[in-house]
């Protein structure tokens, strides 16, 4: 059986470029919208919810998002096996998931989190209801569903929606042996051919 | 004037800096990562910035104030749903509810073009979906008295800046002649280039114009008191808040419009009205006002005020029609475009510009007396009103040159389908000045119809 060793792709922002626009973040949400793709501010009928999250720091912001790790700490804690290695990305089943948080303990760039659920813009109801106290049978109310999200590299697309939207392009699809291709040959180059007699 | 009508939310913003990019009077400042400001005295209002801005209201961010009392800082209904962005304009909505609930008002209201190819886009339709029997039909539902047009107060506008070109022309008046009914355009000049105040139109624009016939014709067809009558427009624009205003755009004490919504606004309250917008019939405006000509139509896209003008002008001048209607000459996108029309011996030079950001070059060429043109419409907004500051806000920056596209294809495909495509041939604009203005230019319209733009700047 052949057991497949390219590395996940995943999508990585420069902060040198980014300017906090959060365009990535509409565009995110727009793609993944738990109704038909809202064209306008006006028309969306649930509230934006992205898959990667811009972080402002006093040097500067950038977006951060799942990096698709091999062997992910997140697919690994899940206590109902709903995080899964798929062509060459990490998914999440939404219908296993418990919200149990330990993928959000598990991850370190706190990629992953839970996310309401929403069907034709009216919240999901959790089937577990809140109680007035712990000894009454009386229920106060329900809270909202949620399940665990993250970037899943737009897999179903033909491109990540947040690169392909992003104004400044400070967002990449990293394909690893691509991206290492590159340099070596520059390191190559620099090395042998030009400098010809350094090491004579 | 108590709110700015636009500004940019200090919390929200995370000074990416594209408005500032996108303004075409330079009027915003800001450091990266820095909030940006709108320097009021600069800003003429025509909300590109509001279209741009993608810094939300983030779930993971902790504002210091909450969502409620932003949507109330910004005279949001609170039942709006939708995330709110840093650069943003004034809401409305509340002096119109109470309004439209007074019993002893009656309320009248308008419709810019560039509404009836957008409105049904905040109702989950594609880009340009042409929508005016639902717009009629949602308008009556939410309970105005009256439902008219701004295209009416467009074939007006005609009737009235034609008249005075083919004036100018004749009789050595200041020419080239500028169109007026963009306010963004008009404030502009006001405010940094009062020099050319004198080539302005003195033409109301089409809001203004239906709104003072409103009280004066429309109060004598319905038999009310115009002291009782209110009259709301629901523009694509953020400026015409502003422009409705202005002290001097009155008649006889009474403000022409009292009140501008934008599309956006007027879903919201369709959507608070719990009126379903795609399930409505189509439903006609309300005659005499309500009626139009496509002429009037095209106001709402670059180059259509032009097209408009040349397809009454020509046939007015000459007595021989245009030998066609759609005067691809003048269509076009964003940027300066150039036409000669020729037509039965008459010769006419026009200019249009798109985006104010174009405009230097066509300033330039004015003051030193190169102006090639004897005609210019002038559009603050990239590709007219179909992408003013008050439309649906497209989610994502690719989409907005379709979005807008779309919207303008969708406002020449209804002017090729209705029965009457010149100003000067719609039977209720003949009617309105047989029985009441007289002729273009005459001691009527001149009190009703037109301002003094000198007289009358930076108020």
């Amino acid at each position: 059986m052949k057991i497949p060793y390219q590395l996940n792709p995943f999508v990585v922002a420069d902060p040198n470029k980014c300017i906090g626009c959060r365009v990535c973040e509409l565009a995110c949400s727009t793609v993944h919208a738990h109704e038909k793709k809202p064209l306008t501010v006006g028309s969306m009928k649930n509230p934006l919810q992205p898959r990667l999250y811009l972080v402002r720091t006093i040097y500067g912001s950038v977006p951060v998002q799942c990096r698709h790790c091999e062997d992910a700490p997140c697919a690994n804690a899940c206590p109902v096996s709903a995080i899964v290695q798929k062509d060459g990305a990490i998914c999440i089943n939404e219908e296993l998931c418990m919200g149990c948080k330990t993928c959000i303990l598990a991850c370190p760039f706190g990629a992953i989190t839970l996310m309401p659920v929403f069907e034709e813009g009216h919240p999901v109801q959790q089937n577990v209801a809140i109680a007035l106290d712990e000894y009454s049978n009386e229920m106060v109310g329900y809270k909202q569903l949620q399940v665990a999200g993250k970037c899943d590299r737009c897999i179903n697309l033909e491109h990540p929606a947040c690169v392909e939207n992003c104004p400044e392009h400070a967002l990449q699809l990293i394909v690893p042996e691509n991206h290492r291709d590159a340099r070596m040959q520059e390191a190559a180059l620099s090395l042998g051919f030009i400098v010809k007699d350094c090491f004579s | 004037m108590t709110l700015p009508i636009v500004s940019i939310d200090k919390e929200l913003c995370t000074g990416c800096g594209r408005c500032k990019t996108v303004c075409p009077v330079d009027a915003i400042s800001g450091l990266p990562n820095l909030p940006h400001v709108v320097d009021a005295s600069v800003c003429i209002l025509c909300g590109q910035c509001v279209q741009i801005c993608s810094g939300y209201d983030s779930p993971l961010e902790e504002y210091a104030t909450s969502r409620e009392e932003r949507l109330a800082q910004r005279g949001m209904l609170p039942t709006t749903t939708e995330p709110l962005f840093a650069a943003h304009y004034r809401g409305d909505l509340f002096p119109l509810m109470a309004a439209l609930h007074r019993k002893k008002t009656f309320t009248v209201v308008q419709c810019a073009p560039a509404i009836r190819v957008a409105v049904g886009e905040e109702f989950g339709l594609p880009y340009g979906t042409l929508t005016p029997g639902k717009l009629a039909a949602a308008l009556r539902r939410l309970g105005f008295d009256r439902v008219y047009d701004t295209n009416f107060g467009a074939d007006v506008t005609i009737m009235e800046e034609g008249a005075e070109l083919i004036d100018r022309i004749k009789n050595n008046g200041k020419l080239p002649m500028f169109t007026s009914c963009c306010p963004g355009w008009v404030k502009f000049l006001e405010d940094q280039n009062s020099d050319l105040l004198e080539h302005l139109s003195s033409c109301k624009s089409p809001q203004q114009m239906a709104g003072s016939l409103f009280k004066t014709y429309g109060a004598k067809i319905d038999g009310v008191d115009p002291a009782n009558i209110f009259s709301v427009a629901v523009m694509p624009c953020t400026c015409k808040k502003f422009e409705c205003e202005r002290p001097e755009m009155n008649v006889d004490g009474c403000r022409d419009v009292d009140l501008v919504i934008t599309t956006r606004e007027l879903a919201q309250l369709i959507k608070h009205a719990d009126i379903d917008f795609l399930a409505l019939p189509d439903e006609d405006f309300d005659s005499p006002m309500g009626c139009y000509s496509g002429a009037g139509n095209i106001f709402g896209t670059t180059g259509g005020v032009m097209e408009a003008a040349l397809r009454s002008a020509c046939e007015l001048l000459t007595g021989k029609p245009l030998p066609s209607l759609d005067l691809e000459y003048v269509r076009g996108g964003e940027g300066i475009r150039k036409a000669t029309i020729q037509h039965e011996g008459v010769e006419l030079r026009v200019a249009i510009v798109a985006g104010l950001a174009h405009i230097e070059p066509i300033l330039e060429d004015i003051r030193t007396g190169k102006a090639d043109f004897d005609f210019l419409e002038v559009m603050c907004c990239p590709l007219g009103c179909v992408s003013g500051g008050g439309q649906p806000k497209v989610l994502l920056p690719a989409q907005m040159e379709e979005a807008h596209a779309r919207r303008k294809a969708g406002l020449y495909a209804h002017d090729q389908m209705l029965p009457t495509r010149k100003s000067h041939e719609n039977p209720e604009i003949i009617k309105l000045y047989k029985d009441f203005l007289g002729k273009p230019l005459g001691h009527k319209p001149h009190h009703l119809l037109h301002t003094d733009h000198i007289k009358n700047q930076g108020k």
